[in-house]
């Protein structure tokens, strides 16, 4: 250890979260101290943040980006600030002057404590409206949400799929509303749960190229939820496979559910 | 490839990050192009709930917009940040933690031994990661997954898994040396 109480593996176990107890407090403890330790706790925090990459991919929603745009330009600072601060004068001979110093220093000191009031207040009225709009934020998000359910559930180009069961695989019955143009999907139904380390996967399989990963299915009834895909898909069927607890980049295990786009 | 070196590559990142901190919000939708898609298949990951996942991922870069005075690219990596902070979070959420749990990131440093600032780039790491991660065994892969999308600790994912502690122990540290094997780190 070199006089470091820090096993080498250990930054590594502690970045991924698996430590506990004494071993973890160790780290806690020294860290802080040693500027060495402190990078080799950084190098291993970045080797563990690159399993993100073993995630499915799944892009956001296009609203996602315009809500936190809407959210930054909400909060951007205002211009007046700036404008609000003054070029020190430079009449030095004014300053000489004792009874000006006589009025002006307890008038400054004044004029401080008055502005740290005003400060305060406003930092707290900043606070208030940076949660109002917060939750606006989240109401509004809600709503577009609703909207795109309601969009896709009412256009004559969405399509129900019903998603059948597989001989021998677990039962369920998944349907699932399917919009190409709009590139908008929304599932429920149920199934049956997984077994022990493995999870169900939707996917909408294209008439050309590789499956694409629609999210996962919790086994029991199914919370429904809208995804995004790519617009204009020609797709022939959605399908659910059992793959690996917490999915795979493509299709690896058993197809449980099948339904046909027609 | 595009011919810029890894410096001017880092030098990108950071010099989005200052344009953010001159409160210039195309850089921030710069970045959210660059690093959303990634957070968001995390997130997605931990969560299964696209709803949540994208609330931490508007959060997340709402953060990076109100404090990125406070991030010195030269200490570290952007995306390694991000990742940290999202999973954190997403973590926290999911075993009703406090959010405070992740504030004192501010602070964190982690430095990714890859450039990640272009799709390129992202792309060719993704397969680096996936081949490393097939070559794990089973009972491996499954218990780093548990650690890390689940944010299980060691006796958690004994518990979870039924196991004994050690086994799990050993598990878990012959699979994180094979990962920094095979990823050559």
């Amino acid at each position: 250890m070199n006089g470091h109480p820090i096993r080498p593996e250990d930054f590594d176990l502690y970045a991924l979260g698996v430590l506990e107890g004494q071993e973890k407090a160790a780290i806690e403890s020294h860290v802080p101290t040693c500027p060495e330790c402190a990078k080799k706790l950084a190098e291993a925090r970045g080797r563990i943040a690159l399993l993100a990459f073993s995630a499915p991919r799944l892009e956001p929603s296009p609203t996602a980006r315009e809500q936190l745009m809407r959210q930054v330009r909400a909060s951007a600072e205002s211009p007046e600030v700036q404008r609000a601060q003054r070029k020190p004068d430079r009449a030095g001979g004014f300053f000489g002057r004792w009874w000006a110093a006589a009025v002006l220093v307890p008038a400054c000191i004044l004029l401080l404590f008055v502005a740290g009031r005003l400060r305060n207040e406003n930092e707290r009225l900043s606070r208030d409206l940076a949660q109002e709009q917060a939750t606006l934020q989240q109401r509004q998000k809600q709503l577009d949400e609703a909207r795109h359910a309601q969009a896709l559930l009412e256009s004559k180009d969405t399509v129900s799929v019903a998603l059948a069961q597989q001989p021998g695989m677990p039962k369920g019955d998944v349907r699932v509303m399917y919009n190409s143009k709009m590139g908008m999907a929304m599932c429920d139904g149920w199934v049956e749960p997984a077994p022990a380390n493995k999870s169900y996967q939707l996917w909408l399989v294209p008439r050309e190229g590789k499956p694409i990963s629609a999210g996962m299915i919790e086994g029991g009834p199914i919370n429904p939820w809208m995804v995004k895909l790519p617009q204009g898909m020609a797709a022939k069927a959605f399908a659910v496979t059992l793959e690996p607890a917490g999915g795979m980049p493509q299709p690896t295990g058993p197809m449980v559910l099948v339904g046909p786009i027609t | 490839m595009s011919g810029q070196t890894g410096t001017e590559l880092r030098a990108s990142d950071a010099a989005l990050i200052q344009k953010i901190v001159q409160r210039d919000e195309s850089a921030l939708a710069a970045l959210y192009d660059r690093y959303a898609s990634l957070l968001s298949s995390l997130l997605n990951r931990i969560l299964r709930d696209t709803q949540a996942a994208e609330e931490i991922l508007q959060d997340v870069f709402f953060q990076l917009w109100m404090n990125a005075a406070q991030f010195d690219p030269a200490r570290g990596s952007l995306p390694g940040w991000l990742t940290v902070i999202a999973r954190n979070r997403a973590i926290s959420r999911l075993r009703r933690h406090s959010p405070s749990d992740g504030e004192e990131l501010l602070e964190t440093m982690v430095i990714v031994p890859a450039n990640l600032e272009n799709t390129i780039a992202q792309q060719q790491l993704l397969g680096r990661v996936k081949g490393a991660l097939e070559n794990l065994s089973t009972e491996q892969r499954a218990a780093i997954e548990l650690a890390y999308f689940e944010g299980l600790t060691h006796s958690e994912i004994a518990s979870r898994t039924g196991d004994p502690l050690g086994t799990v122990k050993t598990r878990i540290r012959t699979a994180v040396e094979s990962l920094k094997r095979n990823l050559l780190l």
